[in-house]
């Protein structure tokens, strides 16, 4: 099977009393292929929300069009709503009934049944407080619920919308490795987040937005290479003596918060420790300077400009 | 779509604005019931009394029709509803149906209970003497003022709908009666015919002076609330089929 779910040419505008035409997503082009967990990133107001509340039919695209597990969206979402799991910022509940009502409730639809709800809350763990209101939840017991609500119908298929917000600490590593567990599983896990540190742990692919369009795709690994020259860090006494052993060296290299950052693939390191030894300059510390995803994130998206949610 | 009617049966069922209007009711009914039995009631004045609770049961009847979308609206669980089920007629029509279903077997279990307490008011320290009928006459009225309060849900469902919360189909609801109806019988009396108010007003009670410019049948008055009805239904649907949900 190709790709699971396919944006083409998605363009959203809302038309605001006073406000004009905001365009919330601008010709946006993506594909997701089956299985692992795919990142979806953007500053707020990039319009991944927008995107993914086309992907479920709730907003209609102004141009372009969604499909998921081929299925044209919204017209054709009914014959595969079935395989999907979804969760659209803080899933909204029934405040008034239990955790465990509201599962039964929304599983009563699907025709899932009580003792699968039981698992599920077992699993998001709520099983101790799925007979309390969900009034009396904290916002990360009700993110667990949404999760949960969303695993109901054991989905081939997961969007999740910033599932780890509200979370506390021990509560991001859990929906970490649940994530991780049903990529592994061989569902394919969508899922926007701004915790970019979290996704680089967990996504295999990304898609990095900025303004409504995609400003990076692909293999996580793949991403960080093109956002940033492959480098190396090292450490001299003297960082002036230092950048001229370079520069005599023919080795380009900038001083880079009390160290020297040299632009060179880290197979090189042999080549700057020689030019730096030939010179009497001795390395304390020598290291790849390898790029996390916040630093491409924030190199890729400087400087786009904010559209609305 | 039995599926979908189901589950909103359940959270009718198990709404809190239902449990306290049922509760307030039965109160009502056991309050009423004192006053029947200290004052002697007489059965034969039994058909009267359905009559007399059509106005609350059809301002109940509004309020949770039109609450049973507006509170999904205002919680924002329509989002939550439609990542389940995106076929958007199937889940707003299933909604109406149970609103307007539910708010009929409500308030004529109501009047059941109410009926039959004065009944026995009547019997214990009463009168019964010259009632023959009254069952059936007392029945057909309360069914007529269940229809009614049905109907008025479906109205306010469907203001509800279109408003997006349960305080927008109040508020219309509340100006139409109050501004339109009365504006309507004072500069355009002939255009009265087409109102609400004088055609529940027939539908209830048949053809009276009172009505002097409603030319139809207490059923074709039903039938046109019924249309009405139907139309704006209808209408909400249109609306939330193509509307974006944020």
């Amino acid at each position: 099977m190709g790709d699971v779910i396919e944006v083409l040419g998605l363009r959203k505008e809302y038309r605001r009393f006073r406000h004009g035409r905001i365009v919330a997503v601008d010709g946006l082009d993506l594909a997701v292929p089956e299985g692992g967990v795919f990142g979806f990133l953007g500053p707020n107001g990039a319009g991944k929300t927008t995107t993914i509340r086309c992907l479920l039919g709730l907003v209609r695209p102004s141009a372009g069009g969604c499909r998921l597990l081929g299925a044209d969206a919204p017209g054709g979402l009914s014959s595969v709503i079935g395989r999907i799991g979804s969760i659209v910022e803080t899933p909204e509940l029934y405040p008034r009934f239990s955790g465990r009502r509201n599962l039964e409730l929304l599983g009563a639809i699907a025709g899932v049944g009580r003792p699968r709800v039981l698992e599920v809350l077992e699993r998001v763990g709520l099983g101790e407080r799925g007979d309390d209101l969900v009034k009396t939840y904290s916002l990360g017991m009700r993110q667990r619920l949404g999760i949960g609500a969303a695993l109901l119908k054991d989905p081939e298929v997961l969007i999740l919308d910033e599932p780890a917000n509200g979370l506390d600490p021990a509560g991001i590593v859990e929906v970490r490795e649940l994530l991780r567990s049903l990529g592994q599983e061989g569902r394919t896990v969508f899922v926007s987040s701004h915790i970019l540190y979290e996704v680089q742990q967990t996504a295999d692919r990304v898609a990095i937005l900025a303004a409504g369009r995609a400003v990076a795709a692909g293999p996580v690994n793949e991403v960080l290479r093109a956002g940033r020259a492959e480098g190396l860090l090292v450490r001299v006494e003297d960082l002036h003596a230092g950048l001229r052993a370079l520069a005599e060296a023919g080795i380009a290299a900038a001083a880079d918060d009390g160290l020297l950052r040299v632009e060179h693939p880290a197979t090189g390191a042999a080549a700057v420790t020689k030019a730096l030894a030939d010179r009497g300059l001795y390395l304390s510390e020598l290291r790849a300077d390898e790029a996390d995803l916040e630093t491409v994130f924030l190199e890729l998206t400087r400087g786009a400009g904010e559209a609305s949610p | 779509m039995s599926r979908l009617l189901r589950v909103e049966f359940r959270r009718f069922a198990a709404r809190r604005l239902v449990r306290i209007t049922t509760l307030f009711a039965l109160g009502g009914i056991a309050f009423g019931t004192f006053i029947a039995y200290t004052n002697h009631f007489r059965l034969v004045s039994m058909p009267d009394v359905p009559l007399g609770t059509a106005f609350p049961l059809v301002v109940i009847g509004w309020l949770l029709g039109a609450s049973f979308i507006g509170a999904e609206w205002h919680a924002g669980t329509v989002t939550t509803l439609l990542t389940w089920e995106p076929r958007r007629v199937r889940v707003v029509l299933a909604k109406a149906i149970v609103g307007i279903v539910a708010v009929f077997a409500l308030t004529l279990a109501l009047q059941v209970v109410l009926t039959a307490f004065l009944a026995l008011a009547a019997s214990l320290n009463g009168s019964t003497t010259g009632a023959e009928g009254w069952l059936t006459e007392t029945g057909a009225v309360a069914v007529r003022v269940s229809l009614l309060a049905a109907l008025a849900g479906a109205i306010g469902f469907a203001f509800a709908a279109v408003g997006r919360n349960t305080a927008a189909a109040l508020g219309v609801g509340f100006a139409y009666v109050v501004v339109v109806e009365n504006l309507v019988r004072g500069l355009r009396p002939e255009w009265s015919r087409w109102l609400f108010g004088e055609n529940a007003g027939l539908f209830l009670l048949g053809p009276s002076n009172d009505f002097p410019y409603l030319e139809r049948s207490q059923l074709g008055a039903g039938i046109y609330l019924t249309l009405l009805s139907a139309i704006l239904v209808g209408a909400a649907t249109l609306v939330f089929r193509t509307r974006d949900v944020n």
